[in-house]
């Protein structure tokens, strides 16, 4: 007979409920589902960083020494196409958002589980499709594929390269669909919607971009496959057509596809900061307006990345005062976010090293978009590394922050294991310290003229690009090493309880890792979220 | 007779109506994605229309009005008998949901026969863009740009009218089979609504390719 | 849930109206109207398309968050297409 003390030696999650690789494979059960996203872009992260590496290793030297200038182009080609469609786009909301959406309102799963699963499927079939492009040859369209040159003028992967995106395109689709009704049909009872945890507003944001944006990129993609296959002229201006069409439809897609990349990010340290300063989070209503705001404003100023193709400067008037507008809901969260921290009670775990980079990283991103966005300086620095400078410092000292910093929040409760945290600190400070040594020096390349997309420049810009290489090398260490102990604490890592963070949210009332069914009873929720105040006098009473 | 409950309700979901309705909402946030897929198709006709105008109503007045008043009135007939299905099912009668899904189909099939037909003579007639192509008048080029948009986009109609076919052939399928009740029919509900988004579609494609030049039209 | 959410005579009356707009849009489109012609058209087939999603699709009888969703498809296509032509059509100003 069992004694009151004895524990069960196993106890049954969702790890362990289900056995053998097909169980995986057929899941239904969202946190699999994020768990098999995880391993995808985990791989497709490093496939990219390959390229980068190589590049890099490239722009040591001043003249093409390792790549003839047609392989540089297919480097960085392939580089932008793995990192954006392959890794920043699916990578915060396919596995934090997949696993803890359903949790944080307190549902069982999302709204249509068998959609979740084809979601994966087809972003592995579209990745596949992808690396078989590389693997023939690569693209060497630079990611954004413009027209007449990959229509017209070009020999390379450009068709199934494009076919890859648009396959893994469908996936993001089904993804943002599944969220939005999930977030509307599946809130436990109690759960209004000013009660749910920021992570949740924000990746709605997401969803709505996902889902409203992402079409108009297939559409674009599939006009432009039509023109190269069978030979007719969409954007051709021999046949009428306008080259600048292709950029409006394709930009349309990928700048609100940059807010697709950097709102997860925020979404997570919206649930950070407020967990380690033991505060709620300041001004929640702005912040959730906000990432709405940005949604929304964010479809309206593509136009900043065609100032010098050929657009009517009354237009590009237009698109410039809308991307200093779009700038305003950003600001007012990193405000917030700021406020959060005044006068709390700082830990500096490692989640909170990696928020508070990107608190400043992405400050550092952002206003110099806002530099970008401002016609005269554009003319000077479009198409230099000051661009490639601004985008890294979001969607790297941006998005990966914040994709790293909320795997490590989020890792006791995935797997039911501690990450070994002296390390994690001392990695957290080595990306740090990488980035900016790689990203920083390229700010003044650009403003000195150094153009993107060239694998030979002026001698006197070397020294500046082996400090870059340098940071480069550094930070690729500070992304493997969380890989290594991050796989080694899943098995040898101390085991967690429920609440290591001692966090609000539903999430944390459940066991870690968490059953299949997500809650042994189901939730009501009855008082605001980030109620620190609450549990402190719930643990004096208990 | 009614389906038990526990073999239609999810397990993810805590009561029928809350089933239904994210369901429905999954379908119009999809129908929503496709309105923008189909909108850089119309916002790319939109722009070569206001620049060669002559050209594309000339490429309008081209067109064969009798077979696109026709299909036009054949899938309004669908939709009409798509909705009727609904309605029946909604009252669990099964025999007129399939009636009116066969109807819809068979509608279906004449728009696609219909639309074939009309593409074949526009190959006869050299209207296909590419190496072959071949019109009369002064914007021949810019003639062009009129039909591949029309190729492509009624094309790109006519592969969702296929996608519809299948759908619908599915619902009979499984009305056969005993799968829907006056208590549980989401799937046709969301099947039509998938079919009239599909005519609407066609609407503003009429609109647009047959009507615009009509006056020019040279019988 | 046994009761339809539309009777069968509202959709007969859609149904008619459909055809007989289908027929109003072709009968004008003989007609030379000059630059009306693409409005004329464009209209009247937005017309269609509401009565069609209204009645058919029982967008007249959903919930708020259904409009909402129906609306904001449509919307975001405007956006998409003003903007784009404020390009177009202030290029030669």
């Amino acid at each position: 007979m069992a004694t009151v003390a004895e524990t069960p030696a196993v106890e049954r999650n969702y790890l362990n409920q289900g056995e053998g690789i097909l169980s995986w494979l057929f899941t239904l059960d969202h946190k699999r589902i994020a768990i098999l996203y995880l391993v995808s872009v985990t791989m497709f992260f490093f496939l990219g960083g390959l390229f980068a590496l190589l590049m890099r290793l490239e722009l040591l030297a001043p003249r093409a020494w390792l790549f003839n200038p047609e392989d540089y182009n297919k480097l960085f080609s392939m580089h932008g196409i793995i990192m954006v469609w392959f890794f920043l786009i699916p990578s915060i909301p396919t596995t934090l958002g997949n696993f803890f959406i359903p949790m944080m309102i307190g549902a069982k799963d999302l709204a249509f589980p068998k959609l979740n699963l084809l979601s994966w499927y087809i972003f592995m079939f579209g990745g596949l499709v992808t690396v078989f492009a590389l693997i023939r040859g690569g693209v060497d369209t630079g990611w954004t594929f413009y027209t007449p040159l990959s229509t017209t003028y070009l020999n390379t992967y450009v068709t199934a390269a494009a076919a890859g995106v648009f396959i893994a395109g469908f996936s993001s689709i089904l993804t943002g669909l599944n969220f939005i009704a999930t977030i509307h049909g599946m809130r436990a009872p109690g759960m209004t919607w000013f009660r749910l945890p920021m992570f949740i507003w924000t990746h709605y944001a997401t969803s709505l971009v996902l889902v409203l944006a992402t079409p108009v990129l297939a559409v674009t993609l599939l006009m432009m496959g039509v023109e190269r296959v069978f030979h007719v002229g969409i954007f051709d201006p021999a046949l009428g057509g306008d080259p600048v069409l292709f950029q409006h439809m394709f930009w349309f897609y990928s700048h609100p596809a940059v807010y697709i990349m950097v709102l997860p990010g925020m979404a997570v340290i919206s649930e950070i900061i407020p967990t380690f300063s033991r505060k709620p989070l300041f001004g929640y209503d702005f912040v959730a307006y906000a990432s709405m705001a940005i949604a929304a404003i964010g479809f309206l100023v593509w136009g900043h990345h065609m100032f010098v193709a050929g657009l009517s400067v009354y237009s590009a008037m237009a698109f410039s005062f809308l991307s200093y507008l779009v700038a305003v809901p950003s600001a007012i969260k990193v405000f917030n976010w700021s406020a959060t921290m005044y006068k709390g009670a700082i830990s500096w775990d490692t989640p909170m090293l990696y928020a508070i980079g990107f608190l400043g990283l992405f400050t550092i991103g952002g206003m110099t978009g806002l530099f970008l966005a401002a016609l005269g300086i554009d003319v000077h620095v479009t198409d230099t590394y000051f661009v490639i400078a601004h985008f890294h410092y979001i969607m790297v000292g941006g998005t990966v922050m914040a994709f790293l910093g909320g795997i490590h929040y989020f890792w006791p409760k995935i797997t039911g294991r501690l990450y070994p945290e002296g390390l994690a600190r001392l990695s957290a400070l080595i990306v740090f310290v990488g980035f900016n040594l790689t990203f920083f020096p390229q700010f003044v390349l650009g403003y000195l003229g150094m153009p993107r997309r060239y694998a030979a420049y002026p001698a006197e810009f070397q020294m500046l690009n082996v400090l870059s290489t340098a940071g480069a090398s550094i930070l690729g260490v500070g992304y493997i090493f969380p890989l290594c102990y991050l796989l080694w604490s899943w098995k040898y890592g101390k085991k967690a309880g429920p609440n290591p963070w001692r966090a609000t949210g539903l999430e944390w009332t459940t066991a870690s890792p968490p059953p299949k069914d997500n809650f042994e009873v189901s939730p009501v929720v009855d008082g605001p979220p980030y109620d620190f105040g609450r549990m402190r006098e719930e643990l004096h009473l208990g | 007779m009614a389906e038990p409950l526990a073999l239609i309700l999810r397990e993810q979901f805590h009561e029928p109506s809350q089933q239904r309705e994210t369901a429905t909402l999954g379908m119009w946030i999809f129908i929503s994605t496709e309105i923008m897929l189909f909108g850089g198709l119309f916002l790319a006709f939109t722009v070569y229309r206001m620049y060669y105008p002559r050209a594309f109503i000339a490429g309008s007045a081209d067109m064969n009005i009798a077979l696109g008043a026709t299909n036009t009135a054949a899938l309004i007939c669908s939709s009409f008998t798509m909705a009727l299905g609904v309605h029946s099912a909604e009252i669990g009668s099964r025999r007129f949901l399939n009636l009116f899904l066969a109807l819809t189909m068979v509608l279906g099939a004449v728009f696609l026969g219909i639309k074939f037909t009309e593409y074949y003579l526009h190959y006869l007639d050299h209207r296909v863009p590419g190496p072959g192509f071949f019109f009369a008048g002064a914007d021949a080029s810019k003639a062009e740009m009129f039909f591949l948009l029309y190729f492509i986009m009624t094309g790109l109609h006519a592969l969702h009218m296929f996608v519809g076919e299948g759908i619908l052939f599915s619902m009979i399928l499984r009305n056969r089979a005993g799968s829907f009740s006056a208590e549980y029919h989401t799937p046709v509900v969301l099947a039509g609504l998938y079919w009239h988004f599909v005519d609407v579609i066609w609407v503003f494609l009429f609109a647009i390719f047959y009507i615009e030049g009509l006056h020019l039209h040279k019988w | 849930m046994a009761q339809p959410v539309v009777s069968r005579k509202t959709y007969a009356l859609t149904f008619g109206t459909l055809l007989g707009l289908t027929a109003l849009t072709t009968g004008l489109g003989f007609i030379d109207m000059g630059t009306l012609n693409t409005g004329v058209a464009v209209g009247l087939a937005g017309v269609k398309a509401c009565l069609i999603a209204g009645f058919f699709m029982h967008g007249f009888y959903e919930s708020r968050t259904i409009r909402i969703a129906m609306i904001a498809g449509v919307v975001w296509f405007l956006f998409m297409i003003s903007l784009t032509l404020v390009d177009y059509i202030s290029r030669f100003w």
